[in-house]
């Protein structure tokens, strides 16, 4: 057999690890482990200069497994699989230590914590050893795309598809396509007609041939891997099944409802309205009270569901420019109202968006600031000697006092927050929600449309709460990702499979019911287990389901775990007592 | 003065692990005694694996899956709730305290969950005190 | 013709640890192949059978032994002396049986301990009567001069535990007939596996030879002793509720247990690669368990009254965790 070359290199990170970390010390002192023919260290592993160094070492040493001890391997496992495979090795004889999210950036004591990083590097080395070469398999692309959501950003994407002669399965769940734009009259920064931008948008997708759309539509389940699902939709009761190799999740948002701010008193005021509300009444064409007058005072109140703890801790990112194009829309329209903004911090970082901003402040508007995390104002029904229907109370911060404002009409900046079936939709296409309910993306600053499933995009404000520009984006971002791989022709699918070893099973079929994807069958000639390698996403119950020790977890191998523990728990590394 | 536990624990790559990553990357500060093992789904953690690491010196084993309907593979997690069972059952048997073994999930987005979980464990860890396996293993070599 | 050259015979020894006697008597199932043994092979020590004393063992030269059929475990300082003495002795050193295997039946001593043991058997039993506490002693004075016992062990060992083990042959007690093809092979010259393997057993586990209906139906919802159901005698065992580990033991036994209508027990060891044949069935047997509720799946579990001893029962002492602990 090959004797074993490990090369070892240990990541600096500039000082997000050496600082915790003695990598030197690390480095050095991991040298002496069996097998190990280089041990380095180095600022930046993943910098361009940082992979050259393994290539050159693989190639000068003659390394056969390669250790990198860094970031996350959720980060840069495939950076260093390909400098392997740069290197003419195969990248599955490579391991990662985790010695920054899990080491440098959560310990506190740097003797500890360089201790840790070699019961990490240990793991990892014995690991590394029995790591087997692994060949990539390809499978054809169906060329179609599931799209899932009928807002702008579902449109986008489906009109970047099909503009390329590629089709598109759009699916709605209401009875019409354009989803809140529908109900926006003008946009921020500048003022362009939302129904201008969406209607010729509509026009265009329902004339295109490549598109077909199915509104008043549920998916039913999914099944299959990227480039090759199904699914089972149901449209109006009737059901049908499309088949497709990549999905667009596209299902936006939905409005905060402010029932649950007491002090908003939402539910009995009746000129106390939503911005929803507001939107379209602008969109009507008169800003009007419930009793049918053109109000003369008129209150925005700022971050309603948002950044706060009770309710949402994140910012909605659209509704202070929102709250600031009404302030303009209402000027216009009632020349001489009296417009307040009870807000907590502006955030005007759009392209326009601070020019919107500036231009607003010149407009006879008053900003008023509030403690958003502790003091929110307070809606009170006026007496009738303030001549007005409500009085808004808040200390105002920068001032440092109660202020009492005078409002017929208040218009909550309400929060953007997910749909209620976010939840049950990510477990049918396999993407996990954030603590805010929000679609997780694969990376937050290197993949933002990808998710953890292969061939499954989030786009838009299922992801976060987005502003159009961004959810257009996304979406022709996440059509580019995919035309991509359409025009490839195959996609990569996991290698990391489970395979039976034929010699060993015994045919007691343990495993076959146990396998989510159906990927394995029993083949009654053989009398053994079979493994539809195309199906298997690589989990690995059926390995550690089956009795005989006859299926491998292939790069999660009994022996490959066994190993790493024998080497986290080396004795020249236990924690001492203090 | 105070004895310093070893911990291993199995985390899942798709929550677990990354809800390990999250509290790395928002700074989160906790106990230094846990080893992190990762494995795609918790479905894969073995019996085994379990038993491998006690006697190599763990005085205790955390596994993290993804919460209940959340996983990735979609019910790799139920399989592993179901093994956890029997081999708390079988580890008192064999004379060690069930809690040195435990389950708990984990999500994506749940770093200052997995960095408490890290501390509280290793805290009940350290009060059961040693874990005898590996020196009883040694007086028999 | 007349000048054939004769096979030298080659030298035959048995010795049994802590055992019941079930693999020496195995050895004499080989009833009229005795024969061809005898004709192959001098026995040159068989306690149960021949009256050759240790000191004439101790007298042989090194490696006089062409192969040693050791049976039992280690469990005391004799099993240990001898072990190592017909290690020296022996070319091919055979572990014969489960308990040198893995532990056995004698193995399961290792869920308590020598004091539990010695204050049960000298002082606790229903009929003992010890009023003076006696317990065994290594040494025992006498008036012809000093007798001796041996020590008796905290733990059991398997023979690879105290020595260097050429081959595993399997089994409570080894299926005679493969004992009889392994001796077959090692006489006749045949290419031996490397040393280390598991020779006289399959290498597919019990269901590839089990006749009993198999399916991928293998949800339980509860637990039975093999008692407490009425056997199709048609349907696998596991579908039934009744735990078999059958899955996780070699074949090579002719699936006795299961052709008699009780589950396999796993005397017969783990398939290659299965370093704890009871996690494994653990893993399989929890697997199995069809609930995803906690509260049903503890009281499903709960149904299975003893664990470690049903999935440990011939493999304790070779288990990953070995013992019980304190």
């Amino acid at each position: 057999m090959e004797e074993t070359r490990i090369g070892l290199y240990v990541c600096w990170c500039g000082t997000n690890i050496a600082k915790m970390v003695d990598v030197e010390n690390v480095a050095k002192e991991m040298e002496s482990m069996p097998n190990v023919v280089v041990s380095k260290d180095y600022k930046y592993m993943c910098s361009d200069p940082g992979q050259d160094l393994i290539i050159k070492d693989i190639k000068e040493h003659n390394l056969n497994r390669v250790v990198v001890s860094a970031c996350s391997p959720r980060i840069h496992e495939l950076t260093f699989r390909k400098a392997l495979e740069n290197a003419g090795l195969n990248p599955y004889m490579f391991e990662m230590a985790n010695i920054r999210e899990h080491d440098s950036w959560v310990h506190t004591d740097r003797e500890e914590a360089t201790r840790k990083a070699k019961t990490l590097i240990a793991g990892a080395l014995n690991r590394v050893r029995w790591h087997e070469s692994l060949e990539k398999r390809t499978v054809d692309m169906n060329p179609a795309t599931l799209i899932i959501g009928g807002g702008i950003a579902g449109i986008s994407a489906a009109l970047e598809i099909a503009d390329s002669g590629k089709k598109v399965y759009l699916i709605e769940k209401s009875d019409k396509l354009g989803g809140h734009l529908l109900n926006v009259d003008l946009t921020y920064p500048y003022m362009y007609s939302a129904q201008e931008m969406i209607k010729p948008k509509i026009d265009r997708i329902e004339n295109n041939p490549d598109i077909d759309i199915f509104l008043n539509t549920q998916i039913e389940d999914l099944t299959g891997y990227v480039g090759n699902f199904q699914t089972k939709i149901s449209q109006d009761g009737a059901e049908k099944e499309l088949k497709f190799g990549s999905i667009i999740v596209a299902t936006g948002l939905r409005a905060f409802n402010p029932d649950s701010i007491k002090d908003y008193d939402y539910a009995n005021f009746p000129n106390v309205i939503t911005s929803v509300e507001f939107e379209a009444m602008l969109k009507s064409g008169k800003i009007l009270t419930k009793e049918g007058k053109e109000p003369k005072n008129i209150s925005i109140i700022h971050c309603v569901g948002s950044r706060n703890h009770d309710y949402h801790e994140y910012c909605s990112r659209t509704c202070c420019m929102t709250a600031l194009k009404y302030s303009n829309q209402i000027r216009s329209a009632l020349p001489d109202s009296h417009i307040y903004h009870a807000y907590a911090d502006m955030r005007a970082f759009g392209k326009g968006c601070e020019e919107l901003y500036t231009k607003t402040s010149g407009k006879d508007v008053i900003f008023l600031m509030y403690d958003q995390k502790n003091d929110l104002p307070k809606i009170k029904k006026a007496s009738v000697k303030d001549k007005c229907e409500m009085l808004i109370e808040l200390n105002e911060k920068l001032s440092g006092e109660s202020v009492e404002v005078a409002a017929d009409m208040v218009i909550l900046m309400v929060a953007m927050e997910s749909n209620d079936n976010a939840k049950t939709l990510g477990q049918t296409v396999g993407v996990s929600l954030c603590g805010n309910e929000f679609y997780i993306e694969k990376h937050p600053k290197l993949d933002p449309v990808a998710t953890t499933t292969d061939g499954v995009y989030v786009v838009g404000s299922c992801q976060s709460p987005k502003d159009i520009p961004d959810s257009v984006s996304q979406a022709r971002a996440a059509a580019a990702r995919i035309l991509a791989k359409i025009n490839y022709g195959t996609v990569e699918v996991e290698v990391t499979t489970a395979v039976v070893n034929e010699e060993l099973c015994c045919g007691c079929q343990t495993c076959v019911c146990v396998c989510p994807y159906t990927a394995i069958s029993y083949d009654e000639e053989k009398n053994v287990s079979v493994v539809n390698e195309v199906l298997c996403k690589g989990c690995g119950t059926c390995g550690s389901a089956c009795p005989t020790g006859a299926i491998k977890c292939r790069h999660y191998t009994d022996q490959q775990i066994l190993s790493q523990i024998e080497g986290l728990l080396s004795k020249s590394l236990e924690l001492q007592e203090v | 003065m105070s004895f310093q536990p070893t911990i291993v624990s199995f985390l899942c790559n798709w929550c677990s692990y990354t809800g390990a990553d999250l509290a790395g990357t928002s700074r989160m500060k906790y106990a230094s005694n846990i080893r992190i093992i990762r494995v795609m789904c918790s479905g894969r953690i073995e019996p085994t694996f379990v038993l491998k690491a006690f006697r190599e010196g763990a005085d205790g084993v955390l596994i993290c899956g993804c919460h209940p309907g959340d996983c990735h593979y979609h019910e790799g997690n139920y399989k592993c709730l179901r093994r956890f069972h029997l081999l708390q059952k079988y580890i008192k048997q064999m004379g060690m305290d069930e809690d040195r073994l435990q389950l708990k999930w984990i999500s994506a987005s749940e770093g200052k969950q997995f960095a408490e979980l890290a501390d509280s464990f290793t805290e009940e860890i350290r009060n059961l005190g040693p874990c005898k396996v590996k020196e009883v293993m040694e007086t028999l070599t | 013709m007349g000048n054939e050259e004769k096979k030298p015979k080659i030298n035959l020894a048995i010795y049994w640890g802590a055992a019941c006697g079930g693999c020496c008597v195995s050895v004499l199932d080989v009833h009229e192949s005795l024969f061809d043994v005898v004709a192959a092979a001098d026995l040159v020590f068989w306690p149960i059978a021949l009256d050759i004393k240790y000191k004439d063992v101790e007298a042989m030269p090194d490696g006089f032994i062409d192969v040693t059929l050791f049976n039992g475990a280690v469990r005391n300082s004799e099993n240990e002396y001898m072990a190592k003495l017909l290690r020296k002795k022996t070319k091919i050193l055979v572990a014969y049986g489960s308990c040198s295997h893995m532990g056995g039946i004698p193995g399961l001593a290792n869920f308590s301990d020598k004091e539990s043991l010695l204050q049960r058997v000298f002082d606790d039993t229903e009929s003992t009567e010890n009023p003076k506490k006696i317990r065994p002693q290594t040494e025992y004075e006498v008036k012809e001069g000093v007798l001796d016992l041996p020590e008796f062990y905290n733990d059991v060992k398997t023979l690879d535990q105290v020595v260097n083990v050429d081959y595993y042959l399997p089994g409570c007690p080894p299926q005679t007939e493969r004992l009889v093809e392994v001796f077959m092979a090692i006489v006749t010259g045949a290419e031996l596996p490397p040393p280390g393997s598991v020779v006289g057993a399959l290498v597919k586990s019990q269901c590839d030879e089990c006749e009993r209906k198999k399916s991928d139906n293998k949800k339980i919802n509860k637990f039975y002793r093999p008692w407490e159901i009425e056997d199709d005698g048609e349907t696998c065992f596991l579908e039934q509720g009744v735990i078999c580990l059958g899955p996780a033991t070699r074949g090579g036994c002719g699936v006795r247990c299961i052709k008699g209508n009780a589950p396999c027990r796993g005397c017969y060891g783990p398939p290659p690669d299965v370093i704890d044949p009871g996690a494994k069935m653990m893993s399989a047997i929890a697997t199995m368990i069809d609930s995803d509720d906690p509260e049903e799946i503890a009281a499903i579990v709960e149904q299975i009254d003893d664990p470690a001893g049903l999935f440990y029962r011939f493999s304790l002492p070779s288990s990953i965790l070995r013992r019980t602990i304190k």
